[in-house]
């Protein structure tokens, strides 16, 4: 039966060629610009700001994403999705900020631990946490308690600020945060400590006392 | 014995973030527990820690760009 067998390869190959086709169409359907920023800008934008805090600087990152995007356009497959693809791309341009602003400092060579411990290194009852009455294994829902964690942060100081954000918001292993930091370990587990220390404190003064 | 096991509220409390990431010797192990089973102010460290980074990741804002902003980055990539 040789016809038939011509046919159902004709068949196949009319239905690849229309699935490429197909494929392709949809392509050139999202990569439309102003559809994408109309679409994404802003969420992105949030994305950003709670991660650099600096507003201009989160502007420019939102820009380059879309750069970024906008060039890599032909690469992009489609497993992830296109919101997922943006979010990829944007979240490497907070680490790769991360990355050059670490290039020229850590030194830790003041004792800030000892704001909060005394010269036996334990808490003074005025330092010590107080009971927040709240449930601490429960997410938290108040939008307080993110506007209070967002300022406590901004007077992290700057190397405090890049490694809390990667660990606790960006959820990055160790070993990388050390690397885009150019750290070592010890060093990054004296900045996580310091950086909770702090913001513990500040939340209990700047949420607590207010929730 | 006694020095090897004891530990200050400083170290005690960096412990507990290593602890969370679950990268605690077990010489630490030890020394964190016997430390938390006597102070209460590192207890409640421990609890205000997990909170913390538990929430963390949920930070969210309602800024957004403004329409020029974003008209902006249009104009950019049809330039690009």
């Amino acid at each position: 039966m040789p016809i038939t067998k011509k046919a159902l390869l004709f068949l196949c190959m009319q239905w690849q060629i229309s699935s490429i086709f197909q494929k392709y169409m949809d392509n050139l359907s999202t990569f439309n610009p102003n559809e994408w920023v109309n679409k994404y800008a802003d969420a992105l934008y949030a994305y950003a700001v709670v991660r650099v805090t600096d507003t201009g600087l989160a502007e420019d990152i939102v820009q380059d994403t879309f750069l970024s995007a906008w060039k890599a356009r032909d690469t992009y497959q489609g497993q992830a999705s296109e919101k997922n693809w943006l979010y990829t791309i944007c979240k490497n341009k907070i680490i790769d900020y991360y990355r050059k602003k670490a290039k020229s400092i850590v030194q830790l060579t003041t004792k800030e631990e000892e704001l909060y411990f005394d010269e036996v290194e334990h808490w003074t009852n005025e330092t010590g946490p107080k009971e927040w009455g709240v449930d601490y294994e429960q997410p938290i829902e108040k939008k307080e308690f993110y506007a209070a964690l967002e300022n406590c942060k901004r007077k992290l100081n700057d190397i405090q600020q890049s490694v809390f954000v990667m660990k606790y918001m960006e959820e990055l292993d160790a070993n990388e945060i050390c690397k885009v930091l150019n750290i070592t370990p010890s060093n990054y587990w004296v900045l996580i400590h310091r950086a909770k220390l702090h913001l513990r404190k500040c939340l209990e003064k700047n949420w607590i006392n207010i929730h | 014995m006694k020095k090897l096991l004891n530990i200050t509220c400083t170290r005690a409390t960096l412990l507990v973030s290593k602890k969370e990431d679950g990268k605690l010797s077990l010489l630490e192990k030890i020394q964190l527990r016997l430390h938390l089973s006597i102070c209460s102010f590192c207890r409640l460290f421990a609890k205000q820690s997990f909170l913390i980074g538990n929430n963390a990741k949920h930070a969210h804002t309602t800024a957004c760009l403004t329409n020029e902003q974003k008209e902006k980055i249009k104009e950019l990539i049809k330039a690009s």
